[in-house]
């Protein structure tokens, strides 16, 4: 996890230090001073000059994988995003099975796509 | 009302980046690259947010 905004590193650890909410974070918080990683993934508003509550998921050979964008007021939830992590590790691992919406973490069923599962996604979903 | 450019789509490939960065674990500073994540078969998220001092 890496937290981007276009604040310098100095206000970066002066929030850190100053907001309690913020005590445990163990995370990298990024610099993105120039605007160009936010223009990069399309979240940064011409406009305002701020970056929107973007969250993306870039696989360890560099692509990307999860594209999620808020509006400012939205904030996003973290327990979503380590499930995207999660499933997209199991992904690598197994690239022919599919992972449904109700799939939480490892050990879950997953969907293994054919001609067996037209038309009966509900009976797999059952584990039949 | 909003104005953002053309940008990457999934499935695309992440062109490199380095940028300066805030670690609040060694409370220092240093930068953080793409090739660096890679490098250490490191799964990333990014998470933008519109400024500090605002609700995440």
């Amino acid at each position: 996890m890496v937290t981007v905004s276009r604040d310098t590193k100095f206000v970066h650890l002066a929030w850190q230090r100053d907001e309690k909410a913020l005590a445990g974070v163990r995370y990298p918080m990024a610099s993105d001073v120039t605007g160009a990683l936010g223009r990069m993934f399309g979240v940064l508003d011409e406009k305002t000059g701020l970056t929107l509550r973007g969250t993306f998921v870039i696989s360890p050979d560099g692509t990307l994988l999860n594209s999620e964008v808020n509006f400012y007021n939205l904030g996003r939830s973290v327990e979503e995003i380590l499930r995207r992590v999660s499933a997209n590790k199991l992904l690598a691992s197994k690239p022919a099975e599919g992972v449904p919406a109700q799939w939480k973490k490892a050990g879950d069923l997953t969907l293994k796509p054919g001609p067996k599962m037209v038309g009966r996604v509900a009976e797999a979903m059952k584990g039949k | 009302m909003l104005e953002t450019c053309k940008s990457l789509s999934v499935g695309e490939t992440v062109p490199d980046f380095e940028l300066e960065m805030f670690d609040p674990v060694k409370c220092d500073f240093g930068s953080i690259s793409l090739k660096k994540l890679k490098a250490a078969k490191k799964w990333t998220v990014l998470f933008f947010y519109p400024a500090d001092f605002t609700f995440v």
